[in-house]
């Protein structure tokens, strides 16, 4: 049976309340870490059949035009090549979150530097590389491919509904005692996931079965039974294991289509894994933006207008684009406000959701102008920012479903010591080093997504969740194996996770900081569902009823649950929809950061010394895995701010730092002492956990309270991302 | 005449392996993952950046065993001629339970999606095998080369610290056969040649250095394969063609260190780690700077004779050798040259090295009490980066406190590592003060016309490199306050 709940209003039963096990909450250990430890959990690559042919892809090597021929014979007759495959199914690149069908499809059709066209087929690897590396493409360039945002003849697109104009920001700045009006710039990233993409393509009649490394794998069936032309239900995909994903491995990609093609073809299996630098050029990018804020505030600091302009990019044909200003309409208060949004069509590598779309890049902007602007009040940048805290969605006039952003910006700053800094920019030396400290607020969006999942309860009394959620390092084992425990009254070690395959039930898959809330909200489900099969079975109401360590406690009776299965097996499922609830209130996590820094007087290098997360995001429901999840937030936050940038070529827009060498994601001595403290708090609209969404909070905003912590230690304010050696350096001199 | 045997020997795991189709660019990891099955290794870049390919090598090096934590993605097979391979799959705990690197990383969930996590306990476990109790900076040290995504690090670090909670290093399967690995892998040196396969396919592993020398001098454009940190990219990143490679890894002959007279001379198939362990003892700011190259893992397999052979402007020992006077002996058949190594580097891609030819070891004369002497590797990221400019200095006062000696190079700055002459020509003989040293700033105009490009642009270049003077100049001088760094931009 299933067990159906439409989130059209607020869920206050508080059900894991009810429950007495005591699993939920607890810093419960991943089950599946003596697997990843030992190298034996199971990734992509590692499952390959005996049979195994390899593929490798070749790319274009122009930025727009056409394919016109390719010299397949000569590379067909080199040793052990299988096949070459092109043709009009092969992905231009990967199809979009939750797209649920193909991209753009195609190889004759070039639209940016490094497209996959061809994928070459061998019996082994190597040989699979010689024949790529052989294969010679005949490509026609136009010679008008605009690959800069800036390029006045870039076609620039303006949604209408991504524009919202309230009230008259012109005449809030002209009135304003203090504004900002400042443009900012913030460059691509790359989710540089350490799992390349990958997958094993393998056929059985008309079915094809695909072992990939995905992290929605509802929405890649449909794409991949899309991208081939065959029927959903003649997919398959397996991903119990995936090297992380950040956004990149959302939709299905170009490897697994090419990999599925050659696999139909041979009639064996075919692995395709990019090398880590068609991972950066081929699969996702989160698109550089140019943003301008403009805040205007009366003489006490109160918000009188916030504008926020964001032009970003993407390939044309793409409906993606990086929502900038996601949180900039119910952040702060502000009588005026505009939004404008606009997209530049250019060829560069394909846009698409990197951790935190929007507000990673966003607020971190919009908190540099924050800082900017209690500067220029005279106004602590903590005090600016709860004092310009609103009632309600300013925008959308509806009521804040929970709000901790002044409880995590008060027991931050407690927590850091922001007393003891001194709001005059280079007032601190120690040696060559000037130190300061800055601070920013976080907001993220939350969102629940439909989802399913089944529970069994086995006449031995052990529990077994099958679900096609994937874990991408976010503990969903665990997660989930907590949420089946409590409800059920069972420990962990009699619950059974089966994650990431298509055969089972439907989820939300991983993405958007929704996947434990929604999955975990299916689990809840299914398990209500057996609870009711076990009320039947002991003629009791719920109420009545207390599952625990493998006992049911019905008044004075205690029974194990095998005696009450009596031999049978129960099965449950949960499925979860969205509903009204989401229109009625504004839904958000909160938290705030701290950050300590040195700039180097000599060299420019800064270096972050210390930093403080607070977030609130409802209950939480695994204390290690949710502080993890925020401390590597934090750490992307920490190469935003310093280190990471997509560098592209100005003339073919080619990716040229499209390494680990060069794309620098914050090493061990980039990362100092981070704390992370969870705040206590429950949503009642967010979904019956009271849960909201953790995995992308502590990146949206963090950068910010680097570059603050920054000008406040040299008084170098950087507003083009990452402040790197060279931009410090050339600032310090006009700060003195 | 050496004997010659066309097949390599060297033991995985628990295992005796000999292998007589091998190609001179087949890696180690690929080996493992695509040939025996091994796939707790990953690849997640190709180019030993990430680390999450991480594997033990052990070798004789002096009569004895050492471990050390190599990339196998760009480690060549071919080079693994009489040493032990340790995989991930190698650990193992008593009965069920895990290793005591391995549990430790599960209690302080130091593993998320996990794909780096392997790469991370062969890094921890070979700290955990030489240094039991680590402190904050050897831990720091033994990861600098190893790329998590998801953590954050903080939790692998606290896993690091507690390891030894678990279990005893002495009692841990490798230590307990040490002496029995010793005598197999002893049992694996027969003095012969290695031989395999011809044309596109053709690799040599010499007997001995006098062999090398005969081999070089027959195949003269051979490509000499010594720590491959820079040689496995060509394979891995650029797709070249690197046969007829010639292996010099397991060369004992170039691995010797000695010292004559004040001069250290390192053999040019010295690892950094090796030359690490003297030259921080003889000249410390050396030794921190090599502590910054690369990651543990490329420090264990690069050589300092590598360093300087490959010619990039970029490269890191060559500008504080070249300040210290460093020359550089060349080998071609049974004939030796020196040069001063300054005078190796002729021009960008081009040194002064003839077909044939090999470096043979650097000399290094070492600074007395009274000399001073600093290098500073300016990075846009801390570790595991590309310089973007780097300054050594080498200074002596006379009693007077004038300037009686000065070398200043830097890396960076021009397409070779080179001298500041100008700069040292306005400081020689001056009193070394604020004053001389403000004035000599200007002298950096002739001496360098850095470039702009991704590391940095010519402006910071040019601006940071006269600051690492000015560095220098506040260090020697025990000025202890605040620094006060005045600034030159570019005219």
């Amino acid at each position: 049976m299933t067990l159906h709940l439409k989130m059209d209003d607020r869920d206050d039963r508080y059900r894991l309340d009810d429950m007495v096990q005591g699993l939920v909450g607890t810093p419960t250990d991943r089950p599946e870490g003596k697997l990843k430890v030992s190298g034996k959990a199971s990734y992509a690559m590692d499952v390959l059949p005996d049979d195994v042919c390899h593929g490798v892809l070749v790319r274009a090597t122009i930025t727009h035009g056409k394919l016109r021929d390719l010299d397949t014979e000569a590379v067909r007759a080199l040793p052990g090549i299988r096949t070459v495959i092109t043709g009009k199914r092969m992905l231009r690149n990967p199809a979009q979150g939750m797209a649920g069908k193909a991209p753009v499809q195609g190889s004759d059709d070039i639209a940016y530097f490094g497209q996959p066209v061809a994928l070459v087929v061998a019996d082994t690897l190597e040989q699979a590389r010689h024949g790529a590396l052989a294969l010679r493409l005949t490509l026609e360039a136009k010679g008008d491919a605009v690959v800069n945002p800036h390029d006045p003849d870039a076609s620039v697109e303006m949604p209408k509904k991504e524009q919202v104009l309230i009230g008259d920001l012109d005449e809030a700045m002209k009135k304003a005692a203090f504004s900002v009006d400042q443009h900012y710039t913030t460059p691509g990233h790359s989710s540089a996931a350490m799992e390349p993409h990958a997958s094993v393509a393998h056929w059985h009649g008309d079915s094809v079965t695909l072992r990939g490394s995905y992290q929605m794998l509802a929405y890649n069936k449909a794409e991949l039974a899309d991208a081939l032309g065959i029927s959903e239900k003649n997919v398959r995909i397996l991903a119990p294991y995936v090297g992380g994903g950040f956004g990149a491995k959302l939709g299905i990609s170009p490897e697994a289509v090419a990999a599925a093609l050659a696999s139909k073809e041979l009639g064996v299996p075919v692995a395709v894994s990019m090398t880590r630098q068609q991972v950066f050029e081929t699969t996702m990018r989160r698109s550089e933006t140019n943003q301008r804020i403009r805040l205007a505030a009366d003489e006490n600091g109160l918000l009188t207008g916030i504008g926020h302009e964001a032009l970003v990019s993407n390939l044309p044909g793409e409906d993606f684009s990086e929502p900038v200003t996601q949180a900039t309409p119910f952040l702060y208060r502000g009588e005026n406000r505009e939004i404008v949004h606009k997209i530049a069509r250019i060829h560069r590598t394909c846009a698409g959701s990197v951790r935190a779309p929007g507000e990673a890049v966003g607020l971190t902007v919009l908190e540099i102008a924050m800082d900017e602007l209690a500067e220029k009040a005279g106004i602590d940048p903590v005090e600016l920012r709860k004092k310009n805290i609103p009632d309600q969605d300013p925008t959308d006039q509806i009521p804040f479903s929970s709000h901790a952003l002044a409880e995590a910006l008060d027991e931050g700053a407690r927590r850091f010591g922001w007393d003891k800094r001194n709001p005059k920019p280079r007032s601190t030396r120690d040696g060559e080093w000037f130190v300061g400290m800055g601070m920013a607020s976080a907001v993220r969006v939350n969102m629940l997504i439909e989802s399913k999942a089944r529970v069994t309860l086995s006449a031995d009394g052990r529990a077994m969740i099958e679900t096609d959620m994937t874990d991408i390092g976010t503990g969903t084992y665990a997660i989930l194996g907590q949420i089946a425990g409590e409800m059920l009254g069972l420990p962990m070690e009699d619950v059974e996770t089966r994650l990431g395959d298509t055969e089972f039930p439907p989820a939300s898959g991983s993405g958007g900081s929704f996947g434990a809330a929604s999955n975990g909200t299916a689990v809840l489900l299914g398990c209500e569902e057996i609870r009711r099969q076990l009320c039947k079975k002991l003629n009791c109401e719920d109420a009545d009823m207390t599952l625990k360590g493998g006992y049911a406690i019905v008044g004075n009776k205690r029974i194990a649950l095998r005696d009450v299965l009596d031999g049978d097996t129960l099965v449950g499922e949960g499925h979860v929809q969205p509903g009204k609830a989401e229109k009625k209130v504004r839904q958000a996590t909160y938290g705030s950061y701290f950050a300590e820094v040195g700039v180097n007087s000599v060299t420019g290098e800064t270096r972050l010394r210390r930093m403080l997360g607070v977030f609130a995001a409802g209950r939480i429901l695994n204390a290690k895995t949710a502080r993890s999840q925020c401390l590597g937030g934090m750490t992307f936050g920490i190469g935003m701010a310093l280190t990471e940038e997509l560098i592209h070529d100005r003339r073919d827009g080619h990716m040229v730092n499209h390494d680990f060498a060069e794309y620098h994601l914050p090493v061990n001595a980039d990362v100092p002492q981070i704390e992370v403290v969870l705040l206590e708090e429950r949503d009642e609209w967010a979904n019956p956990l009271q849960a909201k969404g953790i995995g992308e909070l502590g990146i949206c905003g963090a950068a910010g309270s680097i570059v603050n912590a920054i000008y406040n230690a040299c008084g170098v304010r950087v507003r083009q991302l990452p402040a790197t050696l060279d931009k410090v350096i050339d600032g310090l001199d006009e700060a003195t | 005449m050496v004997e010659v045997r066309s097949h390599i020997r060297f033991l995985l795991n628990g295992d005796d392996i000999t292998l007589s189709d091998v190609k001179p660019d087949e890696t180690l990891l690929d080996y493992l993952r695509l040939r025996r099955s091994l796939r707790g290794s990953k690849e997640g870049c190709a180019e030993g950046d990430c680390g999450a390919c991480t594997v033990l090598v052990g070798r004789l090096s002096g009569g004895g065993l050492v471990y050390e934590s190599v990339n196998g993605c760009i480690r060549f097979l071919a080079s693994l001629e009489g040493c032990h391979v340790v995989t991930v799959e190698h650990l193992n705990g008593q009965g069920d339970s895990l290793h005591p690197v391995q549990q430790a990383m599960v209690d302080f969930h130091g593993s998320q999606c996990g794909f780096c996590t392997p790469g991370f306990v062969m890094s921890l476990y070979s700290l955990w095998m030489r240094t039991p109790e680590p402190s904050d900076a050897a831990i720091e040290k033994a990861l600098q080369g190893n790329l998590c995504r998801c953590t954050g690090y903080e939790a692998i670090i606290r896993a690091a610290r507690a390891i030894s909670s678990y279990g005893k290093s002495a009692n841990d399967p490798l230590a307990l056969e040490r002496a029995a690995i010793t005598a197999r892998l002893s049992a694996l040196r027969d003095g012969a040649r290695v031989e395999i396969g011809s044309g596109k396919e053709r690799l040599v592993i010499p007997a001995d250095v006098d062999d090398l020398a005969d081999i070089l001098v027959t195949s003269p454009n051979a490509t000499i394969v010594s720590g491959s940190t820079d040689v496995g990219l060509w394979v891995t990143k650029f797709m070249r063609d690197i046969a007829p490679a010639v292996f010099i890894g397991n060369l004992e002959g170039l691995r010797i260190i000695s010292e004559t007279d004040g001069v250290l001379s390192i053999g040019a198939g010295v690892s950094y780690t090796e030359a690490h362990a003297v030259l921080s003892r003889h000249v410390p700011a050396l030794g921190a700077l090599i502590d910054r190259i690369g990651g543990e893992q490329v420090r264990n397999m690069g050589t300092i004779g590598g360093n300087i052979a490959n010619g990039s402007p970029i490269g890191d020992t060559p500008p504080p050798l070249i300040a210290l006077g460093a020359s550089v002996t060349l080998r071609k058949g049974g004939e030796r040259r020196t040069l001063d190594l300054e005078d190796f580097f002729i021009a960008y891609g081009k040194q002064d090295r003839a077909p044939g030819e090999f470096v043979e070891a650097v000399h290094v004369p070492l600074p007395g009490a009274e000399v001073k002497f600093a290098a500073y590797k300016v990075t846009k990221r801390r570790d595991e980066d590309i310089t973007s400019t780097l300054g050594a200095f080498r200074l002596e006062l006379a009693h007077d406190g004038t300037v009686a000696a000065i070398r200043i190079a830097y890396g960076g700055m021009a397409a070779t590592p080179k001298r500041a002459r100008a700069v040292e020509a306005a400081l020689l003989g001056k009193p070394w003060t604020e004053e001389t040293v403000e004035a000599a700033l200007a002298a950096y105009a002739e001496d360098f016309t850095p470039l702009t490009d991704m590391r940095a642009s010519a402006e910071y270049r040019a601006l940071a490199g006269r600051n690492l003077l000015l560095r220098f100049f506040a260090e020697t001088t025990g000025f202890a306050g605040p620094l006060t760094i005045s600034r030159y931009k570019a005219a």
